[in-house]
């Protein structure tokens, strides 16, 4: 059995402050001067150590404040009430939402696992991902010693073809080569964004986390070259779709990928003879028709697929970064469905599907797998890490609020692998409660998850269907 | 961007005020660059006069809060109690011998309201007759920064 991987983590604070979801009005008008004010009841004495951010203009009662309430309820003249951040709800999109930006933040400063702590008040199903639940039967047998305990549940995959079989001669040696494979202790994969304001220092810092995680950090063929040599072995370089000279391709990387295009294949054959040691992974958008390239692709010998619902220009223009190639809420039905077709053609072992976009959470990353990818790959979640809001100022040539490109090497690289170490204990968590003890098994496991769609149509398929916003008379 | 002027600004508007939302902000912030700093929040009076002053002793020449219209607040007093901690802050500012006009707030109007770059501009118009605040001098512009010294 191999060494156990465990990420360490290490509280790596936040440059700014957070944008809190809430803030506290104190009105001090019509104070009746009471012998022991609420403010100075304050369990967490938020009141006490107020201080004002004056570039932010952030009074620090919005970040300590816990939202006990108490000082809401205690006041005598009904003088303090609390609202809702402006600027809170204005961060992120559709899809990564203020609540989820500020979880990602939490768990990239202090490397843990957000907890709400009074229960789960919102709905139990909605669009994507929130309509899967997984299966929590073994959750009544829980490990003795918590998940870094005794019980081993590993998260490491593999990147390549697998064999179906083994085939021996006469003498028992084996016939014909056994496919290159690279494992990875962690099935999530990074990509540097489409759009931000990254630095060397950034690139540096992203690259770092990925050597500490010990996977892949995928980055444009120039990008690259800006690293030092020392991370090569960690870089997954995307190449140019018409390709021709090999002798672009960044030496010592293990893994390349190339976009999918009509010539595709050209471009392959150029790298795989070049360096047959290659890892091949070709990008497949996330759009119609991906599942004939898919499987042509893999037909062809392509080692990955990269499956991707990124925006198709890099980003670059905000519309289409808004309305990217495939809506990230539909990321779990075109996963499923690419992963059929490649079952149904028998050549799912022959191929690794990598799927990206639409990963917010780490429950994302158990869900896709569940519904057939191997791996995920975090993109925008790296940024977030670095107390991106998503507010795309960068994209319109204003200067980032956060600074990001400011940012040192060592607190990116830290903060990276806080977010993906509270991501690995939270996978390990749900796979010790579906009773998984290894990754790879994740994938396709539908049998493990429930989805609401085939629910609804199980329990109230034979009432029919009524139009929305049908009224019985 | 338009603006180019040894001036800035410290705006903080009420988020009911008509086009506040994240789109207008990013289009006023590329016009103006960082001639005007703008603070979104929840309720006018919620702002203190150390906001007020903070933002005059670190960047601002001029700071200003922009109101709903009277009757409109969420927090049905918010607005009003705004107006007297803008006025007490102008107090403390000719104390030391600034301008009251470095500091002042607008109230929304019920019948003709106006957007808030309509406001911001109007405001501005008026900071660009001020000279420089002799609180900043000639040096360059401080922020209190709370930043840890992590990075």
């Amino acid at each position: 059995m191999p060494e156990k991987y465990v990420i360490h983590t290490t509280t790596v604070p936040n440059r700014f402050r957070a944008i809190s979801k809430s803030g506290i009005i104190a009105w001090e008008e019509g104070c009746l001067r009471c012998a022991i004010c609420v403010k100075e009841r304050c369990v967490y004495d938020v009141y006490y150590k107020r201080k004002l951010d004056s570039r932010q203009m952030i009074d620090s009662i919005d970040n300590l404040c816990m939202n006990c309430l108490r000082c809401v309820q205690g006041c005598p003249k009904e003088l303090i009430s609390k609202s809702v951040n402006p600027e809170f709800k204005e961060m992120g999109d559709d899809f990564f939402t203020p609540e989820i930006i500020s979880r990602l933040w939490y768990q990239a400063e202090t490397g843990k696992i957000p907890v709400s702590g009074a229960g789960y008040p919102g709905p139990f199903s909605g669009p994507g991902f929130d309509s899967m639940w997984t299966d929590m039967s073994e959750i009544v047998r829980p490990t003795r010693d918590g998940i870094h305990g005794r019980e081993y549940i590993s998260t490491a995959i593999d990147l390549g073809k697998t064999l179906g079989s083994l085939k021996f001669d006469q003498s028992g040696g084996l016939i014909g080569d056994i496919p290159l494979l690279v494992d990875i202790p962690l099935p999530i994969l990074l990509k540097v964004p489409p759009f931000g304001a990254i630095s060397d220092k950034t690139l540096l810092g992203w690259a770092m986390a990925a050597k500490r995680l010990g996977t892949f950090l995928a980055m444009k063929r120039d990008e690259v070259q800006k690293l030092p040599d020392q991370f090569r072995p960690w870089l997954l370089p995307v190449l140019e779709a018409d390709l021709s000279d090999p002798a672009a391709i960044p030496r010592g990387v293990r893994i390349v990928e190339i976009p999918w295009s009509r010539k595709w294949d050209k471009t392959a054959k150029i790298i795989k003879d070049a360096f047959p040691s290659l890892l091949l992974c070709v990008d497949v958008a996330m759009m119609d028709g991906m599942e004939e390239k898919a499987r042509a692709v893999a037909e062809a010998g392509a080692d990955i697929i990269h499956l991707d619902a990124g925006a198709p220009d890099g980003g670059k223009d905000t519309k289409a970064c808004d309305a990217r190639a495939y809506d990230p809420r539909r990321v779990k039905d075109a996963i499923r469905s690419v992963h059929m077709e490649l079952v149904a053609a028998n050549i799912r072992d022959g191929v690794t599907l990598v799927a990206s976009g639409g990963f917010a959470m780490a429950e994302h990353v158990a869900k896709g797998m569940l519904c057939g990818a191997d791996a995920v790959m975090a993109e925008f979640q790296l940024l977030i890490s670095l107390q991106c809001r998503m507010c795309r100022r960068c994209t319109t040539g204003l200067s980032c609020p956060m600074d990001i490109q400011d940012a040192s090497s060592k607190w990116v690289a830290g903060r990276v692998v806080n977010l993906f170490g509270a991501w690995h204990n939270q996978l390990i968590e749900v796979m010790g409660a579906m009773g998984i003890r290894d990754a790879r098994r994740l994938r396709g496991e539908v049998g493990r998850a429930m989805f609401y769609e085939d629910l609804d149509k199980a329990v109230f398929g034979s009432l029919g269907s009524a139009a929305e916003g049908f009224e019985l008379e | 961007m338009h603006y180019q002027h040894n001036r800035t600004l410290a705006l903080f508007y009420c988020q009911n005020v008509p086009g506040a939302g994240e789109r207008e902000r990013i289009g006023l912030e590329k016009e103006y660059g960082q001639c005007i700093r703008f603070y979104p929040i929840a309720c006018s009076g919620r702002l203190e006069p150390v906001h007020l002053l903070s933002a005059l002793e670190n960047f601002a020449d001029a700071a200003y809060l922009i109101t709903c219209p009277e009757g409109m607040c969420r927090y049905f007093e918010g607005n009003l109690r705004a107006i007297k901690r803008v006025m007490r802050t102008q107090d403390i500012i000719s104390g030391i011998g600034l301008e009251k006009e470095r500091v002042g707030i607008i109230t929304g109007s019920k019948e003709g309201p106006k957007t808030l770059a309509e406001l911001a501009k109007e405001i501005f118009d008026k900071v660009l007759q001020m000279e420089p605040s002799p609180v900043l001098g000639k040096g360059e512009r401080s922020y209190d920064y709370c930043a840890t010294e992590a990075h």
